[in-house]
């Protein structure tokens, strides 16, 4: 690298020199094409192929099954578990995290100057946290012989299994929530901050407070925050992996299950790479649609509510 | 402050904030607690009436003589991976920025495509694939930071940030004669200071956190990461909690003590994030 520094001439001639800034910016970008090739593309190209293919990931030897993955699809209770899921798991997401994203959000912007970076800084600790330290310590709050299990046995004889009821999918939930809901207000809060005063003062003027000033100002002008993390919180109830695969197994009945869990357990634990690669197809393009139809959907609501 | 001055609803607001904080940050508060409770007292004490260190003695103490200081050489393991990956980010982001914003070349849009194509890709698909590339450098350091050792985002970070920054900056270091490596080490570099800090965390964050790519290829117990080790080492009911949640600690704190420290960039960079 050194090198080429020093091979560069000090002066450039300023126009001509179109082919040499060329060169020098597919210099910068040689990193990343090259990450992109063998990262990307070569194992994008690779799971096409596969997809169509019965390989187990060990031997050498494997069949041509055409689209027979794909149709194989469509009986599997596994596969139709994460289908489903994936929409069971965001819509309490993306209202949940709204939910909290904006009350929190709301409630800092109104605190004193000095506290407002400090507690927001603070909500935000839960979204640093690995999935792995807060699964085994739930884990541990839910098993048979923590505190809560024990008081509940010997106070009311309840003896419940925690994360194989219906309760386990609200527990997920709620862990998510929890770590997600502070990064989500930093955005909206940031939002709410760049609203300059003179809007708000124009709106005193009109008569406009409280909760119809919200309403008629803040609201409106942090529509396209809110879209964003509407987006965003949606891509992510996509990518749930830890949590079900440290606590629940995607049990009980399949209720908690998603598709990183189930891909992986296909590709890894069962050695269907080539199935495997056929749910993984499947699953971006579920994740592609939902995000189209979503943020058409809030793009609609931009124009009619934003400003 | 003039405590005079805020008013009542103030007062509400202040509360209610500080009640849900509390709240959000108790289990933080449960963790400190318990990992320095002696054994017999962990979960059935919330107020730390005897400290002992017996949680993290027992953990420097595991693995015996087959595995010395296995937590410890995890906790390590962690940094090894996460550090070069947070670094490369930052340089592979500052370079592949700066070219998309303010250089003009075939391919650009080429280039912009393909970096969109991966923001919104599922890695899931990749996977096997990934693993298939890797797999001769199982269990090596290099087969766990290569293949996530550049980061979408942060180039986007880059190239949102390089964006609001006046072309006309870069171009009068241009006609003084500058070359574009000088003009990024020299302006470009430390111009996006606060960038760069929240990208490096942010990635450090992320690759600290990472579960499954990590437990894939690096399954060896001299190589894991903290976050595996902890995953592996108490997924089963446990009888002597003290230690995970020490574990716990371990895991969670350099990261939060990281970004409470670099905070108060993080006001600026968030403008960034969305766009």
């Amino acid at each position: 690298m050194h090198k080429k520094i020093k091979a560069v001439p000090e002066s450039i001639p300023k126009r001509s020199g179109l082919s040499y800034e060329s060169r020098t910016a597919w210099l910068f970008n040689t990193p990343y094409i090259v990450y992109s090739v063998v990262f990307l593309f070569l194992p994008l190209g690779w799971a096409a192929w596969l997809s169509v293919t019965d390989w187990n990931l060990m031997s050498p030897k494997y069949n041509l099954v055409g689209l027979k993955n794909f149709t194989q699809l469509f009986t599997d209770d596994n596969v139709q578990a994460a289908f489903w899921n994936s929409f069971r798991y965001l819509v309490p997401i993306v209202l949940l995290c709204f939910v909290f994203g904006m009350g929190i959000a709301l409630l800092t912007s109104k605190l004193p100057g000095k506290m407002k970076g400090i507690v927001a800084t603070l909500f935000f600790i839960p979204y640093l946290t690995s999935g792995v330290a807060t699964s085994v310590m739930i884990k541990y709050v839910f098993s048979y012989n923590s505190l809560l299990n024990v008081f509940l046995r010997e106070h009311y004889q309840l003896n419940i299994n925690w994360l194989q009821s219906g309760a386990a999918f609200w527990i997920l939930i709620g862990m998510i929530v929890w770590k997600m809901g502070g990064y989500y207000a930093l955005f909206v809060l940031s939002a709410i901050e760049s609203i300059s005063a003179d809007v708000y003062e124009a709106a005193v003027i009109d008569g406009c407070t409280g909760f119809k000033k919200f309403i008629k100002i803040t609201l409106p002008m942090i529509t396209p925050t809110i879209t964003s993390v509407v987006v965003l919180a949606a891509g992510l109830s996509f990518q749930i992996f830890s949590e079900p695969f440290l606590l629940t197994g995607g049990g009980p009945d399949l209720s908690t299950t998603t598709w990183q869990l189930e891909i992986y357990k296909t590709s890894f634990v069962s050695f269907n790479a080539g199935y495997g690669a056929a749910m993984a197809i499947v699953n971006a393009v579920q994740i592609f649609l939902t995000i189209q139809i979503i943020t058409w959907i809030m793009n609609r609501v931009n124009k009619k509510f934003g400003w | 402050m003039n405590h005079k001055k805020i008013k009542f609803h103030t007062v509400i607001i202040i509360i209610v904030t500080l009640l849900i904080l509390l709240i959000t940050l108790f289990p933080y508060y449960y963790l400190i607690i318990q990992s320095f409770l002696p054994w017999d007292m962990v979960d059935k004490s919330f107020i730390p009436t005897k400290v002992t260190l017996d949680s993290y003695t027992y953990l420097l103490n595991r693995g015996g003589s087959s595995n010395p200081f296995m937590w410890i050489r995890a906790l390590l393991n962690s940094f090894i991976v996460a550090f070069p990956t947070a670094v490369v980010s930052i340089a592979v982001g500052l370079m592949t920025g700066y070219a998309a914003t303010n250089m003009q070349y075939k391919g650009k849009s080429a280039i912009h495509s393909s970096l969109l194509f991966q923001m919104f890709f599922p890695v899931i698909i990749l996977l096997v694939p990934r693993y298939m590339i890797v797999k001769p450098l199982a269990n090596h350091y290099s087969g766990m930071i290569l293949p996530l050792i550049i980061s979408v985002w942060g180039i986007f970070m880059y190239i949102n940030y390089f964006k609001t920054v006046p072309k006309s900056v870069f171009e009068a270091a241009k006609i003084d004669g500058a070359s574009d490596f000088k003009i990024l080490r020299k302006i470009a570099l430390p111009s996006t200071k606060s960038i760069s800090i929240i990208v490096f965390l942010s990635v450090f964050m992320t690759r600290w956190n990472e579960l499954m790519w990590d437990m894939l290829i690096a399954p060896n117990i001299n190589v894991q990461t903290l976050n595996v080790m902890i995953s592996t080492q108490f997924n089963q009911n446990s009888n002597i909690p003290g230690p995970m949640y020490a574990a716990s600690i371990l895991l969670t704190m350099p990261i939060i003590i990281l970004f409470l420290c670099f905070s108060k960039y993080f006001k600026e960079g968030i403008n960034f994030m969305l766009k």
